[in-house]
């Protein structure tokens, strides 16, 4: 069990973070590049003091700013913390790489016999007379992740250590690392910035923004149900469409949950012409622009907004949203060709929407955020 | 299109570059060449003006290889102390643990640049015979003038500013992430330094002490000023040169060359071999 509360000045804003974290448990710091995930990480490891907070592993304390003041460190704290730059030693083999903490953490587990089973595992058995100057990314960092396993920490930190990676070395030592932290039921933290990263490693993610945690959950909650609006900017959410019925409130569109047609029933259903379509992976994306909007609780409404609202939107204010409102109740038919254009939805299809005329789409169980950019649980959040 | 006439210009150009690339290529290999051996000139010239004959009757005189005795000797103590004063102010340097690095740093530039000559000038007033540091050496019956102490401070205030610029460099190199996993995996500070900072920094270190060696080696500014007495090599050519003249001064000079540069070279060719390893 890692249990960490954390705060810390940075020159923009303050790091506050608290969060638990059970052995064999992986969890995921999310959040934008600067939001102080590293930070945090590297409290944990003792590479940095806090300002306030504390940090206990297996309910040793390992850092208290409070009197008894403690600080352990870095060499005590049995913390194993992988980055993007494996580190390796270069003037080590990859044997005595993997050995190295055997001197100092010597007991089960730094055998000759371990090492070689730590290594066959990892699939790196043939390499481990050869110096690290020799691998390849993907084994090196196999070697770095061997060379933690053979130190027996009690924790796993890993700091986006497979980025810039190929997406299936990338999953590979992902897969490798869910497995160590199963076999060892050691407590994992993973930071990312990338939300793939941290749903294929984490069974919890934490939405970190500007040093603060805005949401903890299942990566599936976090995405279907964002807790404000700035969590679901972070997790991908990229045109927020005014309600009609509710001045200032706006519905959160996911370009992934989104299904072609009219289905009331299922959500918020948008129609509006196709400004642009390419192809994204398998299937499509496109941009439609937002004429008419259908929510459970009012009739369809013209929606043909004087401001268009695009993905990258700052938090809505009262006043633009209910100015779009106005515009909404006294808007015209919902052709929309070459007027102000309404609010641009980039939507992802798994087929291409046919040309002409507008296109029908439903948003499925929206997230719906006050202008202040809080949750409001509305009757279009229907579970899917 | 409008880039469609320019590939004949382009071709033209690129010919033309390459033209200009490769007479600048040769301009400038022939630059490295006429340097190189002019670098190496002396030592040709050395040795085609010996003969066996003359270097056997030169050394054979009684007493004759003292000098390199004694040069080996402070030399040796030289690089001694340099080893332990001098790499943990380089390491310090390196990672900028010290409060106002620059001022530091350059007060280490500053004993490079000054004039061996004037450093010997400056040391008679600091550590002379009347002045508080050579009294407080005369209660325990030293003398830091004319004598081999003398030899070895003239010697460490020629050869230190080499070592430490050049250990700091070879510390520099060594990234910091990498000591940071060692810590991560349980070695306290002095452990990391011992299993992966100074082994990492060891090429560099080499060089920076064979430089050192071969500057201490052939000191000569201070130590003529400082230490006359006893001759080391350096001190020996220059009396030998006065007195009996050039023919009888070189083979002192090989004994010089002979004694100064093994341990540069191989130093040089371990280092060189061990970055290989590590880059390969």
């Amino acid at each position: 069990m890692l249990e960490a509360d954390v705060e810390l000045d940075r020159r923009e804003f303050r790091l506050s973070a608290a969060f638990a974290v059970a052995a064999g448990e992986r969890l995921a710091l999310f959040g934008p590049s600067g939001a102080g995930k590293t930070t945090i990480l590297e409290v944990i490891a003792g590479l940095q003091e806090p300002g306030r907070g504390t940090v206990v592993l297996d309910g040793r304390v390992l850092t208290r700013t409070a009197p008894p003041r403690r600080q352990v460190p870095p060499w005590q704290r049995r913390v194993g913390l992988l980055r993007q730059d494996p580190a390796l030693f270069p003037h080590l083999s990859v044997r005595q790489n993997l050995a190295y903490a055997a001197r100092t953490r010597p007991g089960p587990g730094t055998g000759r016999d371990e090492i070689t089973r730590i290594a066959e595992r990892l699939g790196i058995g043939g390499l481990v007379d050869d110096r690290p100057a020799r691998l390849s990314g993907g084994q090196a960092h196999r070697v770095a992740l061997g060379r933690l396993l053979a130190s027996r920490c009690d924790a796993l930190l890993l700091d986006e250590p497979y980025t810039g990676l190929d997406a299936s070395l990338t999953r590979d030592l992902t897969d490798l690392v869910r497995e160590v932290v199963a076999a060892r039921q050691v407590p994992s933290v993973l930071v990312a910035h990338e939300l793939e990263a941290a749903q294929a490693f984490a069974d919890r993610m934490a939405v970190l923004d500007r040093g603060q945690i805005l949401q903890l959950g299942s990566p599936a909650e976090v995405v279907a149900a964002p807790a404000a609006r700035r969590v679901a900017e972070l997790v991908g959410y990229r045109a927020f469409v005014p309600l009609p019925e509710d001045p200032g409130t706006v519905a959160g569109v996911h370009p992934d949950r989104v299904i072609p047609g009219r289905q009331p029933g299922r959500g918020v259903v948008l129609a509006g012409p196709v400004r642009s379509c390419r192809p994204a992976g398998a299937g499509w994306e496109a941009t439609i622009e937002m004429v008419t909007i259908e929510t459970a609780s009012a009739e369809t409404a013209s929606a043909e907004t004087a401001s268009a609202e695009t993905a990258s939107a700052e938090t809505a204010s009262a006043e633009t949203a209910s100015a779009e409102r106005a515009s909404a109740e006294t808007g015209g038919g919902g052709a929309g060709g070459g007027g102000a254009g309404g609010t641009l939805v980039p939507v992802r299809l798994r087929e291409a929407p046919a040309g002409g005329g507008d296109f029908t789409f439903t948003v499925l169980a929206p997230p719906c955020f006050r202008p202040d950019g809080t949750r409001v649980t509305r009757a279009e959040e229907v579970p899917t | 299109m409008s880039w469609a006439a320019s590939p004949p210009a382009q071709v033209a150009g690129s010919a033309l570059r390459r033209t200009v690339g490769s007479a600048s290529g040769v301009a400038s290999l022939a630059g490295a060449l006429v340097i190189w051996v002019a670098l190496l000139g002396p030592v040709i010239t050395l040795l085609t003006h010996l003969s066996w004959h003359q270097i056997t009757t030169a050394l054979a005189v009684p007493g004759a290889l003292d000098p390199l005795l004694v040069s080996v000797e402070s030399g040796a103590i030289t690089l001694a102390v340099l080893l332990l004063l001098g790499t943990p102010l380089a390491w310090k340097l390196a990672r900028g643990s010290l409060p106002f690095p620059r001022v530091w740093e350059a007060g280490v530039l500053c004993s490079l640049l000054l004039p061996p000559l004037v450093i010997g000038l400056l040391l008679i007033f600091m550590v002379g015979p009347f002045t508080p540091i050579g009294e407080l050496l005369g209660h325990v019956h030293l003398s830091a003038t004319n004598t081999f102490l003398a030899l070895v401070i003239a010697e460490v205030y020629e050869s230190a500013p080499y070592y430490v610029l050049g250990a700091q460099a070879a510390f520099a190199a060594v990234d910091p992430a990498i000591e940071e996993q060692a810590a991560l995996l349980g070695d306290r500070p002095s452990r990391v330094a011992r299993r992966v900072t100074l082994p990492l920094a060891a090429p560099g270190l080499a060089m920076a002490l064979a430089v050192a060696w071969a500057r201490a080696m052939g000191a000569f500014g201070a130590v003529v000023i400082i230490a006359y007495h006893p001759y080391g090599i350096p001190l020996q050519i220059w009396t030998t040169l006065q007195e009996t003249g050039l023919p009888t001064a070189l083979p002192f000079a090989l004994v010089l060359l002979v004694v100064a540069l093994p341990l540069p070279l191989a130093a040089y060719f371990w280092s060189a071999r061990a970055r290989g390893r590590r880059r390969a």
